[in-house]
């Protein structure tokens, strides 16, 4: 039961789109998240450990990171249908592709990482100081290896995570970062200009989630100036063949508080 | 935020079917509340449809006790892998059975601490430091097996026949071997069951919309994806014991020591950042370990909502938290890292244990696995440098130090599985 009210004119697309699903026809999303409304700076991070290393870099929260033209980063996007149809070339291509957790500058680098179940993850430490990634995963078996210094170690996960895992650095308490898990590899993480695209999807009706690691699974969203109300983070879209522009999506400042 | 928050006491339902039937209920497994209510607590948008409603509270106990049968009466599924004989001989109250065997031994000597339902929640349980072991979420810690796998029989043997030094937990060396397998039996049974009740209440959550809220009821998911994946695990763990190389046996004990030092305070094996440079467990004091970390959440949550203003949903959420801090959770610890300096192992203090500790990290626990990154002849000589701790402390600590020891070859030390 979708909650959304198409207007009539992407109603009657949504339609030609649905019907044709069936002659294998892929489209793009994407759109750029944008904060409705003012949030604090970002507060510094205490860095008490490895202090004349780790106290160099001026660390700042990543809870909420948001950018110029107040920009959100790391808004998780994916497509929730446990049967879509992936596209052979990309099904191909993302079996080979190697997704890399880089311990760089005493943080996680990315902050929120996409890796398919069946990747072999890297996980790196560019650091002088020796770290340790402790990955919280619930239906993977939780890790939790040590990284010398410019060592690296790989992982791999098995099992869809409902939720992203959360991967933290005893050592070095305030590093935190996130591991996106999934079956499929429809997913996407909106980027410093809050801008996220998702690739070749099969047009067709999908059901998308919207996660972010402040405000949980997005209960509510403006796109193109429409106000959203989407239960768990879910939202059924229908995808057609080309562009499919989501425009500016508004993140009210109240969901990161 | 529609329901208010209502924590659903299994034991208080039990009471009130047992009104008229004598003057004490017949035990009941308690609902894992903090599990129930975590979720909610994590974030502010979307609190109320992540917590489980008492609708949902009411099918994970239903389905529990299909699964599983109640405390005094408990059955498993052929599926777990369990023995139901030795299930029989370790639950259920004290009792002398036919042939006139003691029955009931977990309740004779493992309730008071750990709990009727392995949730480390007895009522000494909070009188005593380390916390007693929740079983629930399938974690142990002092075991011969990769850090996320189960710990094997043997390894639950051999805490119950040796306790836990440094903790609470006792040696059950006077009960007879018979006795102490069907209590590790009993403990993998409450971990099945924890284990089975935490995948039920996350299920809730990733289920679609047409489902209503509803977990299905049929043999597929209840078994086939919910019960096999967890029981598989704890059959496999078995399979799964750490291959651990001879000591190197012709390296001079004082020279590895001094190997193992170097590794201790270097940049690859790093166990000096928590462990401290003096090895007194003083280098990392707050963290915490897993089986607090949702308790932390739900408690800080609750600060966030008193110290602002909250409306009338709002109150009557902390009132909720409020009653599963107080009845359902310990007051949450950090955890420090162990002081090396005792000579004092929780897991045992064979070589060959703690090379597993070092190895393989603790599960649950902050410490990382080393495997892969240190060589497994540089963890036996970080296991001869930590060895030789407690004993060469002459009032300086620190890196620089250097450390006295008697020159003499490594006999003695090289370790056996058997042993």
């Amino acid at each position: 039961m979708s909650r959304l009210v198409f207007r009539s004119g992407s109603l009657v697309l949504g339609l030609m789109a649905a019907a044709s699903a069936h002659g294998d026809e892929w489209g793009t999303l994407k759109g750029r998240f944008v904060l409705g409304g003012d949030l604090a700076a970002a507060a510094a991070l205490t860095v008490d450990k490895d202090v004349e290393i780790c106290g160099k870099h001026k660390l700042l929260s990543e809870e909420v990171v948001v950018g110029g033209d107040k920009a959100v980063a790391n808004v998780v996007v994916f497509v929730r249908d446990k049967k879509v149809k992936v596209k052979p070339e990309l099904e191909a291509a993302t079996k080979t592709a190697k997704p890399v957790l880089d311990n760089a500058n005493c943080r996680f680098e990315p902050h929120v990482l996409f890796v398919q179940t069946g990747q072999e993850l890297e996980i790196k430490n560019s650091d002088t100081v020796g770290h340790n990634s402790n990955i919280a995963t619930v239906k993977n078996a939780p890790s939790n290896i040590l990284i010398p210094a410019g060592g690296k170690v790989t992982a791999k996960f098995t099992a869809e995570e409902a939720v992203p895992a959360q991967v933290t650095c005893n050592i070095h308490p305030w590093m935190k970062g996130w591991l996106v898990v999934r079956d499929n590899p429809y997913a996407a993480v909106s980027k410093a200009d809050g801008s996220f695209e998702i690739a070749d999807l099969p047009a067709g009706e999908l059901e998308l989630q919207f996660w972010h690691e402040k405000a949980g699974y997005l209960g509510e969203m403006s796109i193109g100036g429409k106000k959203e109300t989407v239960k768990k983070g879910r939202m059924k879209r229908k995808i057609k063949a080309g562009d499919n522009d989501l425009g500016e999506v508004v993140l009210d400042a109240g969901l990161f508080k | 935020m529609k329901t208010p928050l209502r924590p659903l006491v299994l034991a208080a339902v039990a009471s009130l079917l047992a009104v008229g039937c004598g003057p004490t209920p017949p035990a009941a497994f308690r609902l894992n509340m903090v599990e129930a209510v975590a979720p909610s607590a994590e974030k502010d948008s979307v609190a109320a449809e992540l917590a489980l409603s008492i609708d949902q509270q009411r099918q994970v106990a239903t389905i529990l006790a299909a699964l599983f049968g109640s405390p005094d009466e408990p059955f498993c599924q052929p599926e777990m892998g369990l023995d139901p004989a030795k299930l029989r001989l370790a639950a259920g109250p004290v009792r002398s059975d036919i042939v006139g065997r003691k029955n009931g031994l977990y309740r004779e000597h493992c309730v008071h601490c750990h709990g009727i339902t392995g949730d480390g929640l007895g009522p000494t349980a909070a009188f005593l430091n380390p916390y007693p072991r929740d079983y629930r979420p399938g974690i142990f810690k002092f075991k011969s097996t990769e850090r996320s796998d189960k710990p094997t029989h043997a390894d639950l043997v051999k805490i119950l026949h040796n306790g836990v030094p440094g903790s609470s937990m006792p040696s059950f060396a006077l009960l007879s071997p018979a006795e102490v397998d069907a209590l590790a039996e009993y403990v993998k049974y409450l971990s099945i069951r924890g284990e089975t009740e935490l995948a039920l209440m996350r299920t809730f959550f990733e289920l679609d919309d047409d489902a209503q809220g509803k977990l299905a009821e049929t043999r597929e998911f209840l078994i086939d994806e919910i019960v096999a994946p967890i029981a598989e695990k704890w059959t496999a763990a078995s399979e799964a014991v750490i291959e651990v190389p001879e000591m190197p046996a012709d390296e001079d004990l004082a020279a590895s020591i001094e190997k193992g030092r170097a590794l201790f305070h270097g940049n690859k094996a790093n166990c000096v950042k928590c462990h401290g440079v003096t090895a007194l467990g003083d280098g990392q004091a707050n963290d915490y370990d897993d089986w607090n970390k949702d308790i932390v959440k739900i408690r800080d949550k609750l600060a966030k909502l008193a110290a602002g203003e909250a409306d009338a949903a709002e109150r009557r959420w902390a009132a909720g938290f409020q009653e599963v801090l107080v009845s359902e959770a310990l007051r949450p610890r950090t955890i420090p890292p162990r002081n090396l300096r005792h000579g004092i192992y929780r897991g045992g203090r064979r070589p060959l244990d703690l090379y597993y500790r070092i190895h393989a990290g603790i599960n649950g626990a902050p410490m990382p696995a080393a495997k892969g990154t240190v060589a497994s002849e540089d963890i036996w000589h970080i296991v001869n440098y930590i060895r030789s701790l407690p004993y060469d402390f002459d009032g300086e600590l620190g890196a620089d130090r250097a450390v006295a020891v008697r020159p003499g070859p490594a006999v003695g030390l090289a370790a056996t599985q058997e042993d």
